[in-house]
């Protein structure tokens, strides 16, 4: 990390965000409880936000330089502080009901290691934030998502059915088995708690849903459901709006990955009645990654085969 | 003790769509307070705590032959839920302008007009010796007449009266420096998420124009500033040297000089007042009262199509502060 405490004329990173809400949104998505650290990790790339619990769930925001309209990195290495998501999302979300434009500068650090927001808009009126950071104290544990094998295991699945799966889970709770095999094509997640209850995703059956699917051998890794909740609990209502669609890879181990993607583009005329659904920079999409270990006992490891 | 009036077209309008939604968001239980010219409605008037707020109206905004007599130099008053007293309006004007409109269909048919009637009377409610206060309207409906009557508390006493009258005297003065909120909507918006941040809001008036807005915690410092607002009462030249500072270098700087003050309030109060504009006001104005002693807002209704104060209604909110302010 570099001194910029005592310089505070070149601070690591200044950047401007010209759409708030579309980072809200993406922030939201990894909030699945009131109290959460985050680590920011700032990089000449953009800015990764990572939370995780307990070992056992790690997710990540990918915010590319390329959402920003302005993006001056000039840090040596890659600074990381910690943040309460919470406050720095809720923080945010003040930013984004200034009316009509919302852009914002963040700048770090501030002369006291702060996180510093401003509003940009008018000379007349201006928001700002001083957001404290902390040292963060453990170095996130790297989840080293790695290949199942030659052939990847993974499917691709509308993040509204995908929300509705997980949600209708529920009722069994618990622990959640998620069974990928190749004949017939299917995904299904079957729950065993309370009571039992599965869910079919079949290939040929629901091609709307199931966009795309790769799997050559028959996996059955089991997750507990809290964790595989928290990843869709949070879906911004943009995603389901554009008809998005979620990956799910299985990686070595039966580690499981959830991938969202967030659309953060500029909105074109910020009035409700005017369908602004036209034109979207392909390039503004921040990326949401989650990690979620398997429950591993010995039945487990014999069925990746 | 009499009371008894008709409710006019207009009061009918005033209390139902604007007054009594934006009162009850200041507190379920007001005081009602009736004299020979006015009616006022008061939020936390007699006791210390909360936010007080004081909607004035002059007889003749709600009412028609306004007829009150008590030995206490014509003066009423009582506690009434207004949730309750919004029910009953509600529900005696959905009736009346039924019938209302039934009439006018029928040309010279319309012997004696359909009124809604307020008064106060003391009946036996059901499985009850003991009489007990209420407030009624009433009014014809097609086939029927239809009595509401909403429950109040026992008439204060003239030492309450009284104690009540000073109160509202000494809430009628106004601070030195007014400033005229912007974008009341948006205001509201942002104090809302503001809410989510902190309990504590450092609100900063200058005779300049500038509203600042700042809530502080261990953890995060969230502000608005908003400059070159419409100033009513003392103001003064704003410094060209301040135009390149923070906005809280210019707040200190200005505090400094004399030509701002500050308070800190409960955010939540400071959301509750901005509610207000339920009561669809044409401005707002916050100023802070002499010694910091409190937050006042006041609302500004014009008379419909001018620009001119309606004199006759009058709502203005005084929140507590939560220290003295540094000025």
């Amino acid at each position: 990390m570099s001194s910029s405490g005592i310089e505070p004329e070149s601070p690591d990173l200044v950047c401007q965000l010209d759409n708030v809400q579309g980072v809200v949104d993406a922030l939201t998505s990894v909030r699945w409880k009131k109290q959460q650290h985050a680590v920011l990790e700032l990089s000449e790339h953009g800015i990764v936000l990572i939370v995780e619990e307990t070992a056992c769930l790690q997710a990540k925001v990918y915010l590319q330089r390329e959402l920003f309209v302005k993006y001056e990195y000039s840090a040596e290495g890659r600074p990381r502080f910690g943040v309460s998501l919470g406050l720095f999302v809720d923080c945010l979300n003040t930013f984004s009901v200034q009316g009509h434009s919302s852009a914002i500068e963040i700048r770090y650090p501030g002369p006291d290691m702060q996180l510093l927001l401003k509003s940009v808009e008018s000379s007349d009126s201006c928001t700002y934030a001083e957001i404290r950071t902390r040292i963060p104290d453990t170095i996130s544990w790297d989840y080293n998502f790695e290949p199942a094998g030659s052939t990847p295991l993974s499917f691709t699945v509308k993040s509204a059915a995908l929300k509705e799966a997980i949600d209708d889970l529920e009722w069994p709770g618990s622990s959640i088995y998620l069974i990928l095999q190749p004949s017939p094509p299917s995904v299904t997640f079957r729950g065993e708690g309370h009571g039992d209850l599965q869910i079919d995703f079949m290939c040929h059956a629901n091609t709307d849903l199931l966009v795309a699917f790769h799997c050559d051998r028959q996996v059955s890794h089991r997750y507990k459901y809290k964790f595989l909740r928290a990843t869709t609990s949070n879906i911004p209502s943009s995603v389901i709006r554009d008809n998005r669609g979620s990956k799910l890879t299985i990686g070595r181990g039966g580690m499981l990955k959830v991938q969202h993607l967030v659309s953060v583009a500029k909105p074109a005329i910020p009035h409700p009645h005017v369908d602004s659904s036209g034109y979207q920079q392909p390039s503004r999409i921040a990326y949401i990654e989650f990690f979620v270990k398997p429950e591993v006992d010995d039945a487990d490891n014999a069925n990746d085969t | 003790m009499k009371f008894k009036a008709f409710l006019t077209d207009n009061g009918v309008n005033l209390l139902d769509k604007r007054f009594l939604q934006a009162l009850e968001k200041m507190g379920k239980i007001c005081h009602l307070y009736l004299t020979r010219d006015h009616a006022y409605f008061l939020h936390n008037l007699l006791n210390g705590d909360g936010i007080q707020c004081i909607a004035q109206f002059r007889k003749e905004a709600l009412f028609d032959e306004y007829r009150i007599s008590s030995q206490n130099d014509d003066r009423i008053s009582f506690a009434i839920d207004l949730s309750l007293l919004h029910r009953a309006l509600h529900s005696i004007i959905s009736v009346y302008t039924e019938f209302s409109a039934g009439d006018s269909g029928v040309p010279g048919g319309n012997s004696a007009p359909n009124r809604i009637q307020i008064k106060l009377v003391k009946k036996l409610p059901p499985h009850s010796q003991q009489p007990m206060p209420f407030l009624t309207f009433e009014t014809k409906g097609y086939k029927s007449a239809v009595i509401q009557d909403v429950p109040i508390s026992k008439p204060l006493s003239r030492s309450d009266v009284l104690e009540l009258q000073a109160a509202l005297d000494m809430a009628q003065d106004l601070p030195q420096t007014l400033i005229q909120v912007p974008a009341m909507q948006q205001l509201q918006n942002f104090v809302e998420k503001m809410k989510n941040v902190g309990d504590v809001l450092n609100v900063s008036i200058s005779k300049y124009g500038d509203l600042h807005l700042q809530v502080s915690t261990t953890l995060i410092t969230l502000g608005a500033e908003f400059r070159k607002l419409t100033v009513i009462g003392e103001q003064a030249q704003s410094p060209t040297e301040d135009q390149n500072l923070s906005a809280q270098s210019r707040t200190r700087i200005a505090i400094q000089r004399g030509d701002a003050m500050t308070v800190q309030v409960n955010v939540k109060h400071f959301f509750k007042s901005l509610q207000c504009q339920s009561a669809k006001p044409d401005c707002a104005f916050y100023g802070i009262a002499q010694q910091g002693s409190c937050l006042t807002v006041v609302f500004q209704f014009f008379i419909p199509g001018t620009h001119q104060t309606d004199k006759a209604i009058s709502l203005h909110c005084r929140l507590p502060v939560l220290d003295t302010g540094s000025s």
